[in-house]
């Protein structure tokens, strides 16, 4: 059984006429073929997740009929079956609607920033999902599948695209600094792809960005210098000796990349050289959008060096009083007003510091939540609504994406996705589909099946490109 | 050959995206759509077309052919279903094929009709694996050797020489145990000339209880083993170790692989296993929980879960013990293997009883010990009640009517009246003669009924201290683990209120009743009687509470064996099922109990008599009487409280299930006939003479027999090929889970049959196994690259040399304790835990922390779904919870980062410093020679001595240490 050296392919192929073992070369030219199946429109993505289940009625989606029946039973819907079992009657949006931008798209006052930049979006109105329950609906939206052990998408795309760097991982993730999601780096594992391909969470509280990127405190300098040396010396003869290994040459080179990310790593989480404005236009100067706007402004960093995948975590735990994340269970107006002070204002800096800086044009930007809410109350006479996962609304801005634009809709209340109904497998095919990638032809054999991001579903939705 | 066959290898076989169109579009169509009549499956098959064989589709049916390749104008499949003729419209029934399948079926034929050549439809009974394994079975490991050298030979390869000494005892001794030799083991291998001497070292590695815990590692990647529930909560279990304890003590005791099988399938349910069975058949539920996903109220998306649970528990047997992919037939007819979805759920109906959960495990004489002291209190206490209504019948004093089972909770959940004994869980307490439960998960549950119950009266005096609180069922009879109950539930529809809960509402309604007005601690007489005509009547203190009411013409029915007594909880799964409070009594009747005789039973209850009253009213007889067994009582009691309590464990629980249906296209809202427990027809033997709804036990014990059997074809070469490919880093099929189809084809077919019958001759024994293959030439040989034979086979598949491979993870860092001199002699028992838990809005998150406390073997750590080591998770360590067969083996930057910088790493390194310099008493050059001796397993040499030597004059031993921990060697077997 060979190592399978899991390094940059720029790497490879520079290597490739050089002395690299047959086995090496044999595993570079398999992956290769898998590098795009077609001219990709983005070549990066960011992937903004708001957990907890935010509210389509109360943001993008906008419901007259629920003013007009607000306080009435929901009726001519089928079986009524939610998550806590207690369905109330309907609730019209507490927050006032508007158009906005030349697009006139409708984005509500619970989200003033990123109405502004609303001729960047392409709002799909029309996504629904498998799953009322957050961590498996947070699974599908992530991986594809509700049980965990499934590759996340960044690993997916990490796969199958690899990164453009050698000193940063291909798919990095950057939780809420309130708090990790459920299940922690169950978001963002590789399942049964290889290890490399997992998200690598970078902490914007501790000091050191990625764990074992130092030396333990106290290490003498000298010392590891010339233990690295011996190191090298050590490997090297190894190498000799064994013939022309591959596995013992990709090691030797898996040194040298791991002292570069020592140094860029650091760098690239260094956010003391960005200018005041900056800091300002992703909120970092109000207390409460600034810990996810740090967030904002980091992927940004790492995507300007190379880093594939980005995945931003809005929301922490889904328990809670008060709740770190978008499950207005109680009161919608309390909760989604709280979110939206730590989200608007950092999003909307991120679309517009893209956009100035040319790299919207082949950066992807994903914004989704794991499903909608209930356009019903929770229990009768309460202001909070439960999960939904037959209608709610993501979007998409950047390359490849059609701008300014509302796709598919939801019924007269927002219960049921009817015109073009999204699937997570729909928008997960079309993400790899601006990526250059073939979503039925990116698989990977585990246990008897060619594994995909999309199970055995998914088609790429056409009105959404450009 | 076949002029058809001689078309099809023509077709498509260079177009890879045709095939793929094939597989991907028209198989499934066909399948979904066409089989039910165009296939062998077919009833009756129509027009005499088959869809299931590239030939038969080539050949057409009765009205010529189908399809042209090439043309689609021509090929009557594409008018046909395009219902373009209305003599030829298909399908006849059901919706017309979508226009974008119609697109692809017109792409495909345009495209040539592309059709893999061998793979045929399913594949067909003659698949090799599918055979019984056949050829002469092995004398020796000689016969090894043979085998893999024929194979060579056909290439123009020979075999390595034999591997110099020293790398031979690192190989055997990491393959074995995962720890490398110590430098004494080293110096007598060396030593010992004779021809036994590596038969020797066999021996004693096998012997060695660091076998077990190296296997039972591996063992683990395959039943996806975790200690955390995964999912939202993610919690941690605590006690799913004595799974992990069990497999190292079979291991090591070589427990055949045939009762190695049936313990984990069916140990619960096998003759005399004792808690051993209960533990190891925690195997089918050792992986995730959504615990949220269990306890929501969405009855469709609740059904939902349970379905992928049971998935993963099919996947997980097939695979593991079958190697092959039932799970694949969910939702319809395997396409690659002869299996049916009706098969699928054959499978689903012999693990639809099991649930996962924590369960009781003891020993016989543990639970014996504790049921006859239970049996001696509670035939006192009979006796006593005896002469107690007696002496109040004497007083005139009312008497309530006979219920079926009572529980007094003078001394756990025992029933005075019958057999209907409770098992407290979750927590629950019995003291001061009530049953205590504290509205979180405590709980007590009935064996199941012993007769069936339609007609019944719930009843029980409770006690809550607190009105504030919603959704706790006092007593509860279920089945189904919640699909169908009745309960007596507080709070949950209305604020402090009653009402007679029920699945879904079904038999609820709110009732026009007072607020419940009792007090902290105050005892309340609760009461519902369902009557033979679906009348409901809930009861309060003696007097009804809101109306009768009739939701049904008939009450629900609980079937005996089925149906069980819950008290605390209003069901298995409910949200907010808990009860908060304490119940002093509870009684359950077989009929509904009139109004009066409620008042009666309350009153009886209520007309407490004062012991004065009764002991004047007793002749001098029964005072006399009353007086020993009240000694007799006490005696008895204190007897019970000193049986120490049985243990629990993470190892699932069992309830006998509704009867199993197929679901049509997998979907819960469509259930098809209903289905038996079975096999695979394809294997054999696959009727297990078993009735829909047989016992839960007995389904799983036939089905373990089945799948032990050495006449499957598959157990044996499935678990030789595991074996092979842990001591070769490879199988000699490539996809050890996956012998089917879909996997791959043995490199060496003949070896692999007649490693499984020698297998099965030998008693299924894994050690004898083993033996046999690292005696072998193959196994002993050289692992030095020889670039001809690279060439030749780069991969090394042949096995012309032995293949180099890296150490696992764990076994990385078992090395660095082992050398270091801290590895922690403490084997078995409750998981290290290497971190801090905190909790936030409801779900457990793990901060690691490192720590000389934590230096116990790998297997011993705890495996948590997130918080992971970055040692382990950089060197390919799977997630816990998810089936790994077959570790991948990765060089990143980031393994660099860890043996660079991680704290344990210079811990290690630290302590291996010391332990030589000790060893070497300051004596710096020997200290050098001692480190390569136990990091290598070899002496360094004049070269590398001097190098370090004068490395650790200047910078300390510590730093040559650590470089050891980094050289390839070290986390490389050669």
């Amino acid at each position: 059984m060979c190592d399978e050296a899991i390094l940059p392919r720029r790497h490879f192929l520079r290597q490739a006429g050089g002395g690299f073992g047959a086995v090496a070369l044999a595993w570079m030219e398999a992956r290769a073929q898998e590098k795009s199946h077609f001219v990709p429109r983005a070549r990066r993505v960011i992937h903004v997740f708001a957990l907890g289940g935010m509210s389509h009625v109360d943001t993008f989606d906008f419901k007259p009929e629920l003013i007009r029946h607000d306080g009435q039973a929901l009726s001519g819907k089928g079986k009524v079956d939610t998550f806590f079992g207690k369905p109330g009657n309907l609730l019209k949006s507490p927050f006032e609607f508007r158009q906005h931008g030349g697009s006139g798209l409708w984005v509500s006052d619970l989200l003033p920033s990123i109405a502004s930049v609303a001729d960047e979006l392409c709002v799909v109105r029309s996504m629904l999902t498998k799953n009322n329950n957050h961590t498996p609906a947070t699974f599908l939206m992530d991986s594809g599948f509700t049980m965990s052990g499934f590759p996340s998408m960044g690993s997916w795309v990490s796969y199958g695209l690899g990164s453009e760097t050698e000193d940063l991982p291909a798919f990095v993730v950057l939780p809420d600094p309130r708090g990790e999601p459920a299940g922690g780096s169950a978001n963002w594992s590789a399942g049964f792809l290889p290890a490399a391909h997992q998200g690598v969470a970078f902490s914007t509280r501790t000091a050191e960005p990625v764990k074992d990127l130092a030396p333990p405190a106290g290490d003498d300098p000298a010392a590891r210098a010339a233990g690295l040396g011996l190191i090298d010396a050590i490997n090297r003869e190894d190498a000799a000796r064994s013939g022309g290994d591959s596995a013992l040459a990709a090691r030797l080179r898996s040194y040298e990349l791991a002292a570069r990310m020592q140094i860029r790593v650091p760098e690239a989480a260094d956010l003391s050289n960005e200018s005041e404005e900056t800091r300002r236009l992703y909120g970092l100067d109000r207390k409460d959008s600034e810990g996810f706007g740090r967030n904002c402004l980091l992927a940004r960093r790492l995507l300007e060096r190379g880093v594939r995948f980005v995945q931003l975590f809005h929301g922490g735990a889904f328990g809670g009083n008060p709740r770190i994340n978008w499950d207005a269970h109680e009161d919608v107006v309390a909760n989604h007003r709280l979110q939206a002070s730590s989200l608007d204002r950092p999003v909307a800096g991120l679309l517009l510091d893209l956009r100035r800086r040319g790299m919207l044009d082949d950066t992807l930007v994903l914004f989704t939540t794991e499903f909608g809410r209930t356009p019903m109350t929770e229990g009768v006479g309460t202001r909070g609504r439960d999960h939904h996962p037959h209608a709610f609304t993501s979007w998409l801005a950047g390359a490849g994406v059609r701008r300014g634009t509302a796709f598919g809709s939801s019924d007269e209340v927002g219960y049921h996705a009817v015109e073009h109904p999204v699937t997570t497998y729909d928008l997960h095919a079309t993400v790899l589909h601006l990526l250059g990638l073939d979503h039925t032809k990116l698989t990977f054999y585990h246990n008897g099946i060619q594994r995909r991001l999309t199970d055995v579903h998914g088609h790429v939705v056409e009105g959404l490109l450009a | 050959m076949h002029a058809l066959s001689l078309l099809l290898a023509l077709l498509g076989q260079d177009d890879p995206e045709g095939l793929a169109l094939f597989e991907s579009k028209i198989r499934p169509i066909f399948v979904e759509r066409c089989h039910s009549c165009h296939s062998a499956k077919a009833v009756k098959l129509k027009g005499g077309l088959r869809l299931d064989h590239p030939e038969s589709i080539l050949k057409g049916g009765d009205t010529g052919l189908a399809i042209v390749p090439g043309k689609p104008a021509e090929s009557l499949l594409l008018k046909a279903v395009r219902q373009e003729d209305p003599d030829l419209k298909m399908p006849p029934k059901g919706e017309k094929l979508p226009d974008r399948v119609l697109a692809d079926i017109e792409a495909w034929i345009k495209r040539g009709a592309p059709m893999p050549r061998d793979s045929t439809g399913p594949a067909g009974a003659e698949f090799w694996a599918f055979q019984a394994p056949r050829g002469p079975a092995l004398a020796d490991a000689g016969g090894i050797d043979r085998f893999i050298r024929a194979k060579l030979r056909e290439k123009g390869l020979r075999p390595s020489p034999p591997a110099d000494k020293a790398t031979l005892l690192r190989r055997v001794t990491l393959d074995l145990t995962g720890l490398p030799p110590s430098p004494e083991e080293l110096a007598a291998f060396l030593a010992d000339e004779s021809p036994g001497a590596f038969g020797k070292v066999v021996d004693r590695l096998l012997d060695s209880p660091a076998y077990g815990e190296r296997w039972a590692r591996h063992w683990l990647d395959v039943a996806r083993f975790t200690e955390t529930h995964g999912f939202e909560y993610n919690k941690l279990r605590t006690n799913a170790w004595p799974y992990r304890d069990w497999l190292i003590g079979a291991l090591n005791a070589d427990l055949p692989y045939d009762r190695f099988t049936r313990m984990q399938i069916a140990g619960d349910a096998l003759e005399g296993a004792g808690p051993e069975g209960t533990i190891a058949a925690a195997f089918l539920t050792c992986g995730t929980w959504d615990e949220v996903g269990y306890k929501q109220q969405s009855v469709v998306m609740k059904a939902r879960v349970r379905e992928e649970d049971l998935e993963d528990i099919i996947a997980t047997v097939s695979q593991t013990f079958l190697g092959l992919t039932v799970n694949c037939a969910r939702c319809h007819n395997h396409k690659f293997a002869p299996i049916t979805q009706a098969e699928y759920y054959k499978f689903k109906s012999v693990f639809e009883g099991v649930l996962p959960g924590e369960r009781t495990v003891a020993t016989a004489t543990e639970t014996s010990a504790l049921s006859s002291a239970d049996a001696r209190v509670a035939e006192t206490e009979r006796e006593l009640a005896a002469i107690t209504a007696a002496l109040r019948a004497k007083l005139r004093l009312p008497a309530g009517p006979a219920p079926v089972a009572r529980w007094t909770f003078e001394n756990g959940g025992q029933d005075s009246v019958g057999g209907l004994h409770a098992e407290l869980l979750g927590g629950a307490k019995v003291e001061g003669g009530r049953l205590r439960l504290d509205g979180k998960s405590a709980h007590a549950r009935t064996v199941p009924l012993a007769r069936a119950l339609q007609e019944k009266t719930l009843e029980a005096w409770v006690a809550l201290p607190t009105r504030k609180q919603g959704g706790g069922g006092v007593i509860t009879v279920e089945k189904g683990a919640g699909a169908e109950f009745d309960s007596i539930v507080f709070g949950e529809r209305q604020k402090e209120k009653w009402i007679a809960g029920s699945e879904g509402f079904r038999r609820t309604r709110d009732l026009a009743a007072l607020l419940e007005t009792a007090g902290p601690g105050e005892l309340v007489h609760v009461a519902a009687a369902y009557g033979a005509d679906g009348s409901i009547q809930v009861y309060r203190n003696g007097v009804p509470y809101g109306d009768s009411y009739a939701p049904a013409p008939k009450p629900a029915a609980f079937g005996a064996a089925e149906a069980y007594v819950l008290f605390g909880m209003r069901h298995t799964g409910g949200g907010a099922a808990f009860l908060n409070g304490e119940i002093e009594e509870a009684a359950l009747y077989d009929r509904a109990l009139s109004a009066a005789e409620v008042a009666a039973s309350f009153a009886a209850a209520g007309h407490r008599v004062s012991e004065e009253d009764l002991e004047a009213a007793a002749t001098a007889e029964e005072r006399a009487r009353r007086t020993i067994l009240r000694k007799t009582l006490e005696e008895a009691r204190r007897g019970r409280a000193g049986v120490p309590p049985l243990k629990t464990a993470y190892v699932g629980t069992r309830v006998q299930p509704a009867v199993t249906h197929r679901l049509v296209r997998g979907d819960v809202e469509k259930p098809g006939e209903a289905v038996a427990a079975g096999g695979l027809a394809v294997l054999g033997r696959a009727d297990l003479g078993l009735t829909p709804d047989a016992p839960e036990a007995e389904r799983r014990r036939r089905f373990a027999d089945w799948v032990a059997d050495p006449k499957n074809p598959l157990t044996a070469r499935v678990i030789v090929n595991r074996v092979w490919r842990l001591h070769f880093g490879r199988g000699l099929v490539g996809t050890p889970n996956d012998l089917g189809p879909t996997g791959e084809r043995p490199t060496h077919p003949e070896l692999l049959d007649a490693l499984a019958l020698r297998f099965v001759e030998d008693g299924m024994s894994l050690k004898k196994l083993h033996r046999l293959i690292v005696s072998s030439e193959t196994y002993r040989q050289s692992s030095r690259l020889d670039p001809a034979a690279a060439a030749v086979d780069a991969e090394d598949r042949l096995l012309s040399r032995f293949p180099p491979r890296r150490l696992e993870a764990e076994a990385i860092r078992d090395s660095m304790l082992f050398v270091s001199g801290r590895l922690s002699p403490e084997r078995a028992g409750p998981s290290a835990k290497p971190f801090s838990t905190y909790n936030s809005g409801g779900s457990t998150y793990y901060s690691l922390k490192d720590g000389p406390e934590f230096d116990r073997r790998t297997v011993y750590r705890f495996n948590l779904i997130s918080g992971k080591d970055p040692l382990l998770d950089a060197f390919d360590a799977p997630d816990p919870g998810v089936r790994t067969p077959d570790r991948r083996t990765t060089i990143t930057p980031q393994q660099a980062l860890v043996l660079l910088n991680d704290p344990f790493v210079h811990r290690q390194a630290e302590a291996f410093a010391a332990r030589v310099t000790a060893e070497s008493k300051g004596d710096l050059a020997e200290g050098v020679r001692r480190a390569h001796r136990r990091a290598l397993g070899r002496e360094a040499t004049a070269e590398e001595a001097a190098r370090s030597e004068s490395l650790a004059r200047t910078h300390g031993l510590k730093t040559v240490c650590w470089a050891l921990f980094n050289a390839a060697e070290f986390l490389h077997v050669r």
